[in-house]
């Protein structure tokens, strides 16, 4: 036991503390490519709803081919072909290859991959909507801009937040998959300290411990997110 | 009330002429005119199906007309197109007119993400642009008369449907609009409710206030209003003063709708 309480301390020759460099990586990745997924997300649902036949064929296939294909395989497939492919436009305009950060390059990565969850997520809570809200918006005169921002969208968090809660805890370990493309985020540090002083189960163990943890202090956050946007429902008890 | 027949000569605050209004082939209006002037209180009456919801939503463009003329204060919406594509041209000028169409819903349709103090707000400052304080301090005094002061803070789900309704109607009057349209006010209330809706209706017909009021509450109609119009398979098939009509029907099947409904 005090072996392992050394193998877990802060600073070398303990591993804890790459453990929680590796937390912190994760967090970031998990964090940014939410928030580029929202953002798709948004986009997405919005085109598919308002969009012409060209737009939500686009849309159509974007969320249908990234929701087919595993994770692993679009991670694998995004991360060379968006390197090689910044590299080759860098190359044509005269610029040095670059390497992208790990941080970026998932970013980008995971992020596509959840724009596809939440477009679907976002255009259903926006069916969720009753019409009447929507008209009587439309009624007292609002432009159309208008009536989303201050009507639609807040009316339409309280149908989304369950899904996107969910989407939430899915990028977070998301993360862990881009250990194949060599980016030092949780899962990669865990899998070198457990490799290199051979006490896997106890490294593995921590590892799931810091998931476990990050994931209880999120439903946390997001239940009082839920809580303040639920304020005029009345609560089924 | 008593000023109505003294302003016949007065411009027409909301004319529409020779509407129609079709869905898909299905032909809902054939052709309904109306006049209101300033003070004037129109009831539209008619059995499920005649058009007068429709007719009412086409006013304010909830309903696209199919053809027809629709003026408030003499300014004509501008459309472009015909028949079932025919749509307005003007966005600006919709949203503007839409401003002035004060319109009350069947089901209330107050925002459920705001307390009631914010659905009375929000027009002011979102559409109209009035100071936050000055919408407040409007929004309060409406709301103290159709006694809903002490509900402001609340959040429309935790309001019975009579509160919700004079809610709604507050939220309405809050734009001064030049017109109100009511959509059926009373019909998705339980029948002990629907007296206190019709009191805070009642109060503003006799403020002078402009009012178009679809409705199956005939008593009401025959009081309130100046113009009965009654619908009837999309076109109009009886017109008048209530004093006029309710006691002297010209058309048979209006006669019998006042006899099985009044």
């Amino acid at each position: 036991m005090e072996n392992a309480l050394e193998l877990l301390a802060l600073s070398p020759p303990g591993w804890g503390g790459n453990l929680l460099r590796g937390l912190w990586s994760t967090f970031q990745i998990a964090l940014g490519a939410y928030i580029l997924g929202l953002a798709l997300g948004l986009f997405g649902a919005f085109g598919k709803i308002y969009g012409g036949p060209v737009l939500r064929g686009v849309l159509t296939t974007y969320t249908t081919v990234i929701r087919a294909v595993p994770e692993l395989v679009l991670i694998l497939l995004l991360y060379y072909l968006g390197t090689d492919l910044l590299n080759m436009a860098l190359t044509s305009m005269g610029f040095e290859r670059t390497d992208i950060s790990g941080l970026w390059a998932g970013i980008y990565v995971i992020g596509f991959v959840q724009g596809a969850y939440s477009t679907e997520v976002l255009r259903g809570a926006f069916q969720a909507v009753p019409f009447g809200q929507i008209e009587a918006a439309r009624a007292i005169g609002m432009s159309a801009f208008k009536s989303h921002w201050r009507i639609i969208l807040p009316a339409m968090i309280p149908f989304a937040l369950p899904g996107l809660a969910n989407l939430w805890l899915i990028a977070t370990k998301e993360t862990a998959l881009l250990a194949v493309v060599g980016f030092s985020e949780l899962a990669l540090e865990t899998k070198q300290a457990a490799g290199i002083t051979k006490a896997y189960f106890m490294f593995y163990v921590a590892a799931a411990a810091l998931y476990l943890m990050l994931s209880l202090v999120s439903t946390g956050v997001f239940s009082l997110v839920e809580r303040r946007f639920r304020r005029g429902q009345p609560t089924q008890s | 009330m008593t000023d109505k027949t003294t302003q016949n000569n007065t411009a027409a605050t909301l004319e529409v002429e020779d509407l129609h209004k079709s869905f898909g082939d299905l032909e809902v209006l054939k052709g309904v005119s109306m006049t209101a002037r300033e003070g004037d209180v129109v009831s539209i009456v008619g059995s499920s199906g005649s058009g007068k919801s429709t007719f009412l939503r086409c006013i304010n463009l909830l309903e696209l007309p199919t053809s027809g003329v629709i003026r408030l204060s003499g300014e004509e919406v501008k459309f472009k197109g015909t028949g079932l594509n025919r749509v307005p041209s003007d966005k600006k000028q919709v949203a503007r007119l839409r401003s002035q169409l004060g319109m009350v819903f069947q089901s209330f349709n107050l925002w459920q993400h705001m307390n009631v103090l914010q659905n009375v707000m929000e027009g002011q400052v979102q559409v109209l642009g009035v100071p936050k304080a000055e919408a407040r301090e409007r929004a309060e005094a409406i709301l103290e008369r159709v006694g809903l002061y002490d509900k402001r803070d609340q959040y429309p789900a935790f309001l019975s449907g009579g509160q919700q309704q004079r809610a709604a109607i507050a939220r309405a009057v809050a734009m001064e609009p030049k017109v109100m349209l009511f959509d059926e006010p009373t019909s998705a209330l339980d029948p002990e409710l629907v007296g206190e809706v019709l009191k805070v209706i009642r109060g503003l017909a006799e403020e002078g206030r402009t009012m178009i009021l679809v409705t199956h509450e005939m008593r009401f109609a025959r009081d309130v209003s100046s113009e009965v119009v009654y619908l009837h398979e999309g076109r109009v098939e009886e017109r008048g003063a209530p004093e006029d009509i309710f006691t002297n029907p010209s058309s048979e099947r209006f006669a019998s709708f006042i006899q099985t409904t009044y």
